[in-house]
């Protein structure tokens, strides 16, 4: 009996290894199933949504929750059991496992694909004031009606919403709703009340539609820091009161509760909204009430009706499914990434045609521990830097996907164009090293007395051998190529450098304490675009308060002093003449380059950006003028992008 | 009887205690691990925060939240009593998710996939094993190294060939995932098809290794028997041949369903590289990333659910074989 | 003794693995005598360079040229860019641009290119046509420039005083050179890996490496195994409880999950070859006890060593007098399998990234974790992954090869 059970057991999985094998024309038959099943579906999908459409209008206010809950309690798998793959857009590389939540005032909610307030704030589904543009530092209205405006004493911004701002459960974005987002964030220390809680005084609605901003003033009456307001506007989401006064209620008005309050509930007032998720996918579907369809913002709907996110278990995953034309839009470092067109004939993009390929708006760099034995002698650190090939670094580490030191000079700016005018790289350029340059910095050695005195082939310093590790986690798998790299410098000009790669978690709890001694050469990233940039760089490169704290995340790693240079930090938020910052820029870049604290390696975009055109065309791109950012459709001005989509076969 | 009774006693007593050490292991060593997994979650809740205090604030909440501010021995405390009630505590890598959650919707996958190649493995080689055993010559001439290179390739050298060849090359089956990417689950032959077609390559990855280590094994063990005594005597008695090698197999097998029996125990350990590299859910890719992401609670149930399987495996083995083969017993309670 | 030898050798099986093995191990050795670079060393600037012989360019230039006349060398040059594929594609887009198809004669070459010139603009994209295929026209458009010309390309210089470039010669199309004449040229029979280094070097070292930790972890297993399986075995009572106590207790928690928290517990400062060789060790000695134990159970009661027991010999002459020397063949057995395994077991973690650290030393899966890492097997770069997973499958075949052979020596009841 057993026996038998085996038997058949064993013969179905044959068979089923059979049909899969002579697949194609089976699976014609099951798509073309499939597609007749996904269009009743669809109109089914209608029908519902105008039940609910009608719903919401019936219902007011009160009974917001209910109807709120309605839409994305419908079970995904009746209303699609496949996506059409003509109305998805499938996104890969920001969504690592399951998500979390939904909770816009969590930071845990592992939801990437919709939810990462910041700089480049992700809009799918909660938005913000302004969306950042990184390719021209522009803030562009999105829930605000134009331009924000600072009062005389550049203490106060003052914006409008637009009138057709609706959350979606049909109830108008007010400023009292931004006003009360702000109070929930500082009264339950949220991530950005507590960021934002040094520099921002009060958030406050003036009347139904206006809001003001008002920033924490120092002794003599002016803002702390004007920048940090600035950036406030197009940062941070704004979550309905009404349903954060739920929230609460559902938390007793505890903060880790409310934190980790799922929020399945969520009222939201962007374009998309939960559709479906497990440990294997996310999706998003389209909400075709978005007020944004209104003519004073989009005017239309964004083309796909789905967004869909599988969750890859590595980026060889998400990549070959980028092949395979699974994927729409890649934000994956690929390798050798040329290739998909060059070699495959696939039609795959990059931002740019040629190398570098992308935007590069980061610089990942290596920090002197200025507390290690030598390190702090400038001829060190200046050999070491000049030693370096990054030429190689660039092209075998990042596979050509950053330009080269000779394209884009070193100085504290990222590549864009924008940052690049905030310095007079005239001023600058003969202190600007392109690298591999083994006699000049043997040269510098000679020269500081720093020679290798008992013959042992590694230089010496007061009779002591220049010995350090260059460190980086381990897995992160550029930047390990990238300190082989700097290791090999090393070796050339008789300082003793070998790699060393922790695990991340133990990485972290290191080079975040400033009195460490264990790493000498470290690598960090660096801030990328945004509304604070490149002052904020500047700060994490250099600031001196940062030195030697415990429990460092913001910068200046290795322990830089340089009272020069805190005047300067401090003194640029309140700039607002251009010459004068530019002065500003170009002291601190000859600062940085002449004392050489750290180092760039590279320059990496702050999102990888590849799409595949087997189904969407029409993607932005650098040749098209639209300015539209490479930030996958998602970020800041970047969503511009999914309405302007089209359909390569429509 | 009395013997038996002593015999499963004195496996019980031993199975407890090798669970509570198991146990306790199983809680400790994950802790010992260098680093500081609040401060990643910190690190990943803090981006772009400015200021000290405020950092150290939301480190001091996730400390107190996790209970990672407790010295280690309270911590276990409150570990088993949560156990007890069937609280697997919060995941650290993926808060606020509960452990169970995230354990039951990974471990059908896993079972889902390993056990049917597990079985299929095992039949597949035992019957090529006896095969080989018993027509000799030619066919085990090249069974026998055909079935020891096999096995012998490294599991994920074998699930990377099974890749590029089916996957990219041929493009026959996917290459990632549980079913179609564009697939919301649910019951339709549309997507039965899909859980099916994305089943393959994980799963012959599996078994195509297994195949040769068990015809290896059955090889040798019906080889063994066939020039046991009481075959040649059968044989001199006039006893048709295929009486005999009823009895040969059924003996050359008992071994082999050890052998099965604990690669079912160990499945979880063994479908992590097919897992990993066809991107297949499961609670293999789980507990690497458990591994990876320090998520002591996470890390903690599946070394849990994974020596439960071992040990109920070998348990019921040494019973089932107490019963079977009374030598057994003997040989253990002298 | 001799005889068993002797045997051995006769065995077809161990015959053949034995062959497998020395070979690797001779090339381990001789290899690094011939090919004196550094196995680690970065050579090529960008990733993957195929495998081939590469001549340098600016020797090539400067050595003796000769004339050949070939008939087919332009055609073969023109081909090299103008595939059939290219053709079809270019009438396609000149059908696009509204040429009508009794114009277009793909296989004049020169006429089509003539028409292409005439007409192509790259800022024109049809519609339904994506931007990755008119990125790709462009691309085409490019590679057509000057492929009908038949001047030679004139070689220059630049002038150390004026700054000007002065001619300094010309390479006709018809020039050849001699590749045993060219002073530098690098044969590189597997290309380079992603760090740009030389492939074939770099596998051979990881070879010795990998050899090097299979033994350290087989021995560690082996001696360990033993031990505690004779002990458990032959004493018996408390002693087995408890060693089987701590057996079962490291089968329950899977080798595997040990290995990863261990290794990564030890963080990658410490994770040297050696170290992680160690590690394997002392995670992989579960089965040897258990085998060895079973050895011992089934020779304890037997008449020579129960007489060797009536002598009065001590407990530890007895184990080594009586009970070895009849479990030496399994010994030696399985020591062979737990090197094999260990090998698996090194190149295993590394694919996870928890192997040794990248500096010191190649290893098989350091190598193949690094081409994955680079998505090696999906950019069909073959020669940076599949000759490991051959070499990794050759050393364990070799060795469970030859230990298939041994068991037949060793127990004849398994002999054809």
């Amino acid at each position: 009996m057993k026996k038998r059970i085996l038997l058949i057991l064993s013969l179905v999985l044959i068979l089923s290894m059979f049909l899969a094998a002579c697949q194609p024309e089976t699976q014609e038959a099951v798509q073309e199933a499939v597609e007749e099943v996904a269009e009743e579906v669809e109109e089914a999908v209608e029908e519902v949504e105008e039940e609910v459409a009608e719903e919401v209008e019936e219902e007011v206010a009160e009974e917001t929750e209910e109807a709120a809950a309605a839409g994305p309690d419908l079970d995904p798998a009746e209303v699609a059991a496949s996506l059409p793959r003509e109305e998805t857009v499938y996104i890969a590389g920001l969504q690592w496992s399951a998500v979390v939540g939904w909770n816009p005032y969590s930071s845990a909610n592992n939801n990437a694909m919709g939810i990462a307030a910041g700089s480049n704030a992700r809009v799918p589904i909660f938005e913000t004031p302004y969306m950042y543009n990184m390719i021209n530092g522009e803030q562009i209205p999105l829930l605000a009606d134009g331009p924000w405006t600072w009062n005389d004493d550049m203490t106060e911004i003052t914006f409008t919403l637009k009138d057709a701002a609706m959350w979606s459960d049909g109830t108008p974005v007010t400023a009292e709703d931004v006003a009360y987002t702000w109070a929930t964030h500082v009264k339950y220390e949220t991530t950005a009340g507590v960021g934002y809680g040094d520099y921002i005084d009060n958030v406050e609605a003036m009347d139904d539609k206006t809001v003001v901003v008002k920033a924490k003033l120092d002794e003599d009456g002016n803002a702390i820091n004007p920048l940090l307001l600035k950036a406030y506007v197009s940062s941070e989401y704004v979550v309905q009161k009404a349903w954060t006064e739920i929230l609460e209620a559902r938390a007793g008005n505890d903060a880790t509760a409310l934190k980790e309050d799922p929020a399945l509930d969520f009222v939201s007032s962007g374009p998309y909204t939960k559709f479906y998720d497990d440990d294997q996918k996310v999706v998003y579907i389209r909400d075709d009430n978005y007020w944004g369809q209104d003519a004073s913002m989009w005017g239309a709907l964004p083309v796909p009706k789905y967004l869909a996110h599988t969750i890859y278990a590595d980026n060889n995953a998400g990549f070959l499914a980028l092949k395979a034309g699974e994927v729409d839009v890649s934000q994956q470092f690929n390798a050798n990434v040329q290739d998909l067109w060059l070699v495959d004939n696939l039609p795959i993009s990059t931002w740019m045609e040629e190398a570098p390929y992308g935007l590069t708006a980061s610089l990942p760099t290596a920090y002197f521990n200025l507390e290690s034995f030598g390190l702090d002698n400038i001829a060190v650190r200046k050999a070491i830097a000049y030693a370096v090939d990054y030429d190689t670094i660039i092209a075998n580490a990042m596979t050509n996907q950053s330009p080269t030191f000779d394209q884009v000079p070193r100085s504290v700016m990222n590549p864009t164009a924008g940052e690049q005018a905030l310095y007079d790289q005239e001023a600058v350029a003969d202190l600007q090293w392109v690298g591999n340059d083994i006699e000049g910095a043997n040269a510098i050695l000679d020269e500081a007395g720093i020679v290798d005195t008992d013959g042992d082939g590694w230089r010496e310093l007061d009779g002591q051998k220049l010995s350090y590790n260059a460190v980086c986690p381990n897995g992160w798998s550029d930047w390990q190529a990238a300190m082989e790299i700097v290791a090999a410098a090393g070796e050339k000009i008789g300082i003793e450098i070998t790699t060393l790669y922790p695990e991340w978690g133990v990485y972290q709890t290191v080079f975040v304490n400033g009195d460490q001694q264990e790493y000498d050469i470290f690598m960090v990233w660096s801030d990328g675009a945004g509304p604070t940039q490149p002052w904020g760089r500047v700060r994490q490169l250099m600031y001196g308060q940062f030195a030697e704290t415990q429990g460092n995340w913001n910068g200046n790693w290795g322990g830089y002093i340089n009272p020069r240079i805190d005047e300067i930090v401090n003194e640029i938020p309140s700039v607002t003449d251009q010459d004068r910052l530019v002065e500003l820029y170009t002291e601190a870049t000859e600062i940085y380059l002449t004392d050489i604290p750290s180092f760039t390696l590279m320059y990496r975009p702050d999102q990888f950006y590849t799409v595949n055109e087997t189904i969407w065309t029409n993607y932005p791109s650098a040749e098209d003028g639209r300015n539209i950012p490479p930030m996958n459709l998602l970020d800041g001005f970047s969503i511009a992008g999914l309405y302007e989509l089209e359909l390569v076969n429509p | 009887m009395k013997g038996y009774v002593k015999y499963f006693s004195g496996k019980l007593v031993w199975f407890l205690i090798t669970l509570v050490a198991a146990f306790v292991l199983n809680f400790v060593l994950p802790r010992l691990m260098p680093g500081d997994p609040v401060a990643i979650i910190t690190q990943r809740t803090v981006q772009g925060m400015a200021s000290q205090a405020g950092i150290q604030k939301v480190y001091q909440q996730y400390a107190e939240l996790f209970g990672t501010n407790k010295p280690i021995h309270e911590q276990f405390i409150i570990y088993i009593q949560n156990i007890l009630k069937g609280d697997f505590g919060l995941s650290f890598s993926q808060y606020p998710r509960p452990v169970a959650d995230i354990l039951k919707s990974s471990i059908w996958w896993t079972v889902a996939l390993q056990f049917p190649a597990i079985i299929l493995g095992w039949l597949i080689g035992n019957t090529l094993g006896a095969l080989a055993a018993y027509l000799k010559k030619g066919f085990d001439k090249v069974i026998m190294p055909v079935s020891i290179f096999i096995s012998n390739l490294p599991a994920f050298g074998m699930a990377v060939v099974l890749l590029v060849i089916f996957g990219v090359k041929l493009a026959w089956f996917p290459t990632s995932g549980g079913y179609g990417f564009d697939m919301i689950p649910n019951l339709s032959w549309g997507f039965i098809w899909s859980v099916i077609v994305h089943y393959q390559l994980p799963f012959w990855s599996i078994v195509l290794i297994a195949i040769g280590g068990q015809a290896i094994g059955m090889r040798s063990m019906a080889i063994y028997e066939l020039n046991a005594d009481y075959v040649k005597y059968s044989r001199f008695l006039g006893i048709k041949d295929r009486t005999t090698i009823k009895y040969v197999f059924r003996n050359a097998m008992l071994p082999q369903i050890t052998g099965l029996a604990l690669s079912i125990g160990t499945m979880i350990g063994g479908a992590l590289v097919a897992e990993v590299i066809f991107s297949y859910p499961g609670l293999g890719s789980t507990i690497l990333t458990a591994v990876m992401g320090q998520d002591y609670p996470l890390i903690s149930a599946v070394t849990l659910i994974i020596a439960l399987m071992v040990l109920s495996a070998t348990f019921l083995i040494e019973i089932l074989y107490g019963f079977i083969d009374p030598r057994i017993k003997a040989a253990q309670t002298d | 003794m001799k005889h068993t030898i002797r045997e051995i050798f006769h065995s077809p099986k161990f015959l053949v693995g034995f062959s497998i093995f020395m070979f690797i191990l001779l090339v381990v050795i001789f290899y690094p005598l011939f090919v004196t670079a550094e196995p680690l060393e970065i050579i090529g600037k960008g990733t993957f360079f195929e495998p081939g012989i590469y001549v340098n360019v600016y020797d090539g230039v400067n050595s003796k040229q000769y004339t050949l006349n070939l008939d087919d060398a332009a055609e073969k040059r023109i081909a090299s860019k103008l595939g059939d594929q290219e053709r079809l594609d270019m009438q396609e887009w000149l059908l696009s641009f509204g040429i009508p198809e009794e114009e277009i004669d793909i296989y004049d070459t020169e006429k089509l290119i003539e028409l292409w010139e005439n007409n192509y603009d790259r800022s024109i994209r049809f519609p339904g046509m994506t931007s990755a295929r008119q990125k790709y026209f462009g691309r085409l458009n490019t590679s057509l420039a000057g492929l009908l010309s038949t001047e030679g390309i004139v070689l220059a210089a630049e002038n150390q005083e004026t700054g000007e470039l002065e001619s300094t010669g010309i390479i006709e199309q018809t020039n050849y050179l001699n590749v045993g004449q060219v002073a530098n040229v690098r044969v590189l029979p597997l290309g380079t890996d992603n760090f740009g280094r030389d492939m074939l070097t770099e596998l051979v070292s990881a070879t010795g490496t990998s050899l090097k930790i299979g033994f350290i972890a087989g021995s560690i297993a082996t001696m360990i195994g033993l031990t505690l399986g004779l002990l458990a075995g032959y004493i018996g009572g408390w002693v087995d409880d408890i060693i089987m106590f701590f057996t079962n207790l490291f089968t329950v928690i899977p080798s595997i999950v040990l290995l990863i928290l261990i290794s990564y517990s030890i963080g990658q400062e410490q994770r040297g070859a050696v170290t992680v060789a160690v590690v394997i060790g002392f995670t992989s000695w579960v089965w040897t006890t258990r085998a060895v134990r079973a050895q011992v159970i089934s020779l304890r009661h037997r008449d020579h060593v129960n007489l060797s027991k009536l002598s009065g010999h001590s407990v530890g002459h007895i184990i080594v007098h009586d009970i070895l020397p009849y479990i030496a063949s399994y010994v030696v057995m399985a020591f062979i399998l737990q090197i094999s395994s260990g090998i698996l077991a090194e190149a295993g973690l590394s694919i996870l990234g928890l192997g040794p650290k990248t500096t010191d030393v190649p290893t098989l899966g350091l190598m193949m974790n690094w081409a994955m890492i680079y998505s090696a097997h999906i950019m069909g770069k073959w020669w940076a992954y599949f000759p490991v997973i051959v070499v990794i499958a050759l050393v364990s075949f070799s060795m469970n090869l030859m230990n298939t052979g041994l068991d037949q020596v060793f127990n004849p009841a398994l002999r054809e």
